[in-house]
């Protein structure tokens, strides 16, 4: 049966350990985000039309658009949630791992990653795979590279919230404040059949660009140092650390504070971030080009 | 492998439930109808082939002055978008459309009463503003800050090259075929009973068909 934007939109939580988990990252974007869920109400705030028969025809120019396969929008969805499931596996391979490392179950540790390994491939994947979602959505806007980037740099609402996410929740939690140089490193001592036995890329391997495991690992490689700037600079701007967010997420997850890798495999396995906000993000652009377009 | 008898007679409840919690977890939505028609192998496409691409808008639009920063946002086939910001907040969102695609929305400045730079404007709702070049090219500004008012939109949109969007080609073969596709469909629909199509009631009626004279 085909997806049903609508029904997406409207079935957005409006609580739960996602939700949760995102609000606590607030106090790094004040204002950015506001959990929008239900179709008509995400038409209407977007647009500030309050007529029904133009939401109306706003949401069926919105679906019309979403139905049809050719204009990249269910691919972007199906990133977004592939993603976000890919991950959670690994976050179930990351608990295997350390226990791995507490009990008899030793063994475990030779056939899953390390941690530390697996979150660096989790970061990079998701972060490539924002890219290509983005173009998905919005094609490649601009004449230039610099337009690209600088379209690509104006993140807000959702699409922000989503990265401050991927940087706290996949980068500094799990790797440290030295994150990114950490993940870049990691990639790019990485072989292409690591990469390949990697869950998170196996999820969403197809829509990586790159004809076989090794072009699409040099994209990723990339992707990676051309954002690393970015996301340095925003986590010292943001005064993002460590220890704020586990203080912050310590007040719904208890006993999380002393063991961050159970912190990081946790995040993974129960908070669907990318998904969550990936679906806010379509339907924005969605309504956006909609009411541009009637 | 055979099934337990008490298990086989537990088959038709067991498909009762299943039934009953399917058909209570999808209530029906104003928007199913929509879905249906454009799901399936025989679905139109959202947008026609021979729409302009995207990237052909980009030099029409205006360019960053001041504390105004115009900023790529969308483009895909048969649309562009960008958004006008200042000091960090998107203050309108600027597009420019192919309504080869969407017949209607260039069908609403038939009767357009104004006009900017010799093009039909209509004012759509409270937030946006359009004008209709070549009779094919939507040109839009749409206010997402409450500062935004009908004048700036007038303002912003005199920053677009019209002249020069004036000088793409509309009446293109791509164009002749869809129109003439159209009309084929309209009368097609004029001589169908009336009851196979539910008529719109004038408030159910999309507004975009509408035309809306700027005030």
């Amino acid at each position: 049966m085909s997806v049903k934007i609508y029904e997406k939109v409207d079935k957005l939580p409006t609580g739960g350990l996602t939700v949760r988990a995102l609000k606590t990252l607030d106090t790094f974007v004040p204002g950015q985000w506001e959990n929008l869920v239900g179709f008509d109400n995400t038409i209407k705030t977007v647009t500030r039309e309050t007529d029904e028969a133009m939401v109306q025809a706003i949401g069926e120019r919105a679906i019309t658009l979403f139905n049809d396969k050719s204009e990249g929008y269910r691919r972007a969805l199906w990133l977004y949630e592939s993603v976000d499931s890919a991950s959670g596996l690994l976050g179930t391979a990351a608990i295997a791992n350390r226990i791995g490392q507490d009990t008899f179950l030793g063994f475990l540790k030779n056939i899953t990653p390390k941690p530390e390994k697996a979150q660096t491939i989790d970061l990079s994947v998701k972060l490539v795979t924002e890219v290509v979602a983005f173009c998905h959505i919005n094609g490649i806007p601009g004449d230039s590279l610099g337009d690209f980037l600088a379209a690509l740099g104006d993140y807000g609402s959702e699409s922000l919230m989503r990265m401050a996410a991927l940087v706290s929740f996949d980068g500094v939690i799990p790797l440290g404040a030295d994150f990114s140089s950490k993940a870049l490193k990691a990639i790019k001592n990485m072989g292409a059949d690591e990469l390949e036995k990697n869950k998170t890329f196996r999820g969403v391997r197809k829509e990586i660009p790159g004809k076989d495991a090794k072009g699409k690992l040099s994209f990723i490689t990339e992707s990676f140092e051309s954002t690393q700037g970015w996301m340095d600079r925003f986590v010292s701007d943001k005064g993002i650390t460590q220890h704020g967010l586990v203080d912050k997420l310590a007040g719904f997850m208890e006993g999380s504070k002393s063991k961050l890798d159970y912190l990081g495999a946790f995040l993974d396995v129960s908070v669907k971030y990318y998904e969550h906000t990936g679906v806010q993000t379509l339907a924005r652009r969605l309504i956006e080009r909609a009411v541009a377009e009637l | 492998m055979t099934t337990p008898r008490w298990l086989r007679r537990l088959f038709p409840l067991l498909l009762v439930c299943l039934l009953t919690v399917t058909a209570c977890s999808s209530a029906p939505s104003k928007y199913d109808q929509v879905q249906q028609e454009t799901t399936g192998s025989n679905a139109p496409a959202a947008v026609e082939k021979g729409a302009q691409k995207g990237g052909t808008f980009n030099q029409f639009f205006p360019a960053s002055e001041g504390e105004f920063k115009v900023v790529p946002s969308q483009e895909k086939q048969g649309f562009a978008e960008y958004k006008l910001k200042r000091d960090g907040e998107t203050l309108a969102m600027l597009t420019i459309n192919d309504t080869i695609s969407l017949p209607a929305a260039a069908k609403k400045y038939e009767t357009a009463a104004d006009t900017l730079s010799g093009f039909p404007l209509v004012e759509q709702g409270s937030t946006a503003t359009g004008l209709l070049v070549n009779g094919r090219y939507q040109v839009k500004v749409l206010s997402r800050s409450d500062g935004f008012t009908g004048s700036d939109r007038l303002t912003w949109l005199e920053k677009f090259d019209l002249e020069g969007l004036s000088g793409l080609e509309a009446n293109t073969r791509a164009y002749r075929r869809v129109q003439k596709k159209n009309a084929a469909k309209a009368a097609k629909a004029a001589k169908q009973p009336k009851t196979a199509i539910p008529q719109p009631t004038p408030e159910s009626a999309p507004p975009s068909l509408v035309p809306q004279p700027a005030g």
